[in-house]
């Protein structure tokens, strides 16, 4: 319905922005190849053989041009004289260059970080006040857990989902049902998990403050 | 207002009765009045799925008159809100739905009054299947990651999309269409449809351009059912960007649910999944999707071509 692909140009047929840096064309041409290759799933059936190798080959002609700095050059004024890309479009290209990594003024990459769950939810745990002061105190409870949990926004079913312990058994833990509980070898083995299941560290310590905070109640 | 979610999969046993019972069940409990339809017509099983065991009436009464409106059909579910037209005793030659049955069909079912109806359609690139499929503009297709899977649903995308195309031509038309894309393109390329759509803009402009708004104005969803943990979960973004770049409309990916045994027994014990075994991964996907799906839906646009 749109154009065909043959009548793409080489920035459209591997999916970047005419300012692309060598290492984006080369990521695309990967991410392309996965996709197209005689064995791949993704296109299973999708084309028949000439179609496919027909693809494969405009796909390697535009990776070899634009990957060879003169004959992107070349090829990047002949886009342009058509007028389908703007030198306004490749002008940014200047402010991809590589960052300097001795350079200390450098602002620190927080996007990539926050990607990462885990990463995440290591920061929460150490810029949330809340949960500092619990983890501060002498005795630590079941329900000062559930607090850290609900804090950290975390469900239970995910614990559940990640440490294998049986949901009943956190619900008892976090509810403080003294009678419920497992044996205090096992106990003190899911407090660890449930702990480091969300990055609480040092997670040995505060499981044995609350080992000791139980025996002392009862 | 209605929401009509046709489910199509191309190929048996990718997971369209349990996705329709899955995603009705998670509807109704959200206290959405929801209606499951089974038009896997001809091998129906969907009241297995919602525990109706022995449906004391179906789809076939209302084709052949004996139940004169579509609504008295309805059966009940153990399930508060979740409501089911069972295909369970379907007369043996209800595959073959002639067109005027399947156009009144149709038209009941838009008429029917409740919030949710999941139209839940058999495998195969039948007229039938096609038809109802395009009853609505929220389709939803289901694949596993498996090639014979992803084959026969690029197979069903590609023949919705030629039958809808269909719709905007006359018999005659159609025909002389067909002649002229053999002419121009090679033998083959009939089974292509974005060859075709190219011939149209040829031949027939003020006709493409309505092709091309319809085309924009869909939105099918994509969901990759069974994923084992070795399989790419990227697969069906990638699916989506071949069809968005290569057939020229726009699939959008929803998720992917995870590969789980559980999913048997639960089948096997006849329970409903969810409820069974809710803290699995797979239930957690399904979850996920249905928020994410009842959210994203937005304006309905239904039966256009009656």
């Amino acid at each position: 319905m749109e154009k065909d692909f043959a009548q793409l140009n080489y920035y459209e047929i591997l999916d970047i922005e005419p300012n692309a840096t060598a290492l984006e064309i080369r990521g695309a041409y990967n991410t392309a190849l996965q996709m197209y290759q005689a064995d791949s799933l993704v296109s299973y059936s999708f084309f028949s053989q000439e179609e496919r190798s027909r693809i494969l080959g405009l796909l390697e002609k535009a990776y070899f041009t634009l990957i060879n700095e003169t004959q992107r050059e070349k090829y990047d004024h002949e886009l342009t004289e058509m007028g389908i890309i703007s030198i306004k479009e490749k002008g940014s290209a200047f402010k991809r260059d590589p960052v300097n990594i001795f350079d200390i003024n450098r602002q620190k990459d927080n996007s990539a970080m926050l990607k990462n769950y885990n990463a995440e939810l290591k920061m929460k745990v150490s810029e949330n006040q809340r949960i500092n002061e619990i983890l501060s105190r002498p005795d630590i409870s079941g329900a000062d857990l559930k607090t850290i949990r609900n804090e950290l926004g975390v469900a239970i079913e995910k614990i559940h989902q990640e440490t294998k312990i049986r949901l009943d058994y956190l619900n008892y833990i976090e509810e403080d049902e003294a009678k419920k509980l497992p044996a205090a070898v096992f106990l003190k083995g899911f407090v660890k998990a449930y702990l480091r299941s969300l990055y609480i560290e040092p997670a040995d310590e505060i499981s044995a403050r609350y080992m000791s905070g139980l025996t002392r109640k009862n | 207002m209605v929401h009509i979610w046709p489910i199509g999969g191309g190929k048996g046993g990718s997971g369209k009765s349990f996705l329709a019972s899955s995603m009705g069940r998670l509807l109704a409990k959200s206290g959405k009045k929801t209606l499951l339809i089974d038009l896997d017509l001809g091998a129906a099983n969907l009241h297995t799925m919602v525990n109706v065991p022995y449906p004391e009436k179906c789809f076939s009464d209302f084709v052949i008159n004996k139940i004169k409106v579509l609504e008295d059909t309805v059966l009940e579910t153990p399930f508060p809100n979740l409501f089911l037209i069972s295909g369970a005793h379907d007369n043996l030659d209800i595959a073959n739905l002639p067109y005027d049955k399947k156009k009144k069909a149709l038209k009941a079912i838009a008429k029917l009054n409740y919030e949710y109806i999941l139209l839940d359609l058999g495998a195969g690139t039948a007229f039938n299947t096609l038809d109802f499929f395009l009853a609505s503009r929220n389709g939803i297709f289901i694949t596993t990651p498996e090639p014979t899977s992803i084959e026969n649903v690029y197979r069903l995308i590609r023949a919705i999309y030629l039958r809808r195309i269909r719709h905007y031509f006359t018999a005659a038309d159609f025909k002389a269409l067909e002649k002229k894309v053999k002419q121009f393109l090679d033998t083959d390329s009939f089974n292509k449809p974005e060859h075709i759509v190219s011939v149209v803009k040829k031949e027939y402009p003020e006709k493409y351009e309505l092709i091309k708004k319809d085309f924009h104005s869909f939105q099918f969803k994509l969901i990759l059912n069974q994923l084992h943990k070795q399989d790419n979960p990227a697969l069906g973004g990638q699916i989506c960007k071949i069809i968005k770049k290569h057939l020229g409309f726009s699939v959008d990916f929803a998720g992917n649910i995870a590969y789980d045994e559980h999913v048997h027994d639960a089948i096997c014990q006849r329970l409903c999944f969810l409820d069974r075994y809710p803290h699995t991964r797979a239930a957690n996907d399904l979850r996920e999707l249905n928020r994410k799906m009842s959210s994203s839906f937005g304006e309905q646009l239904l039966i256009n071509y009656l």
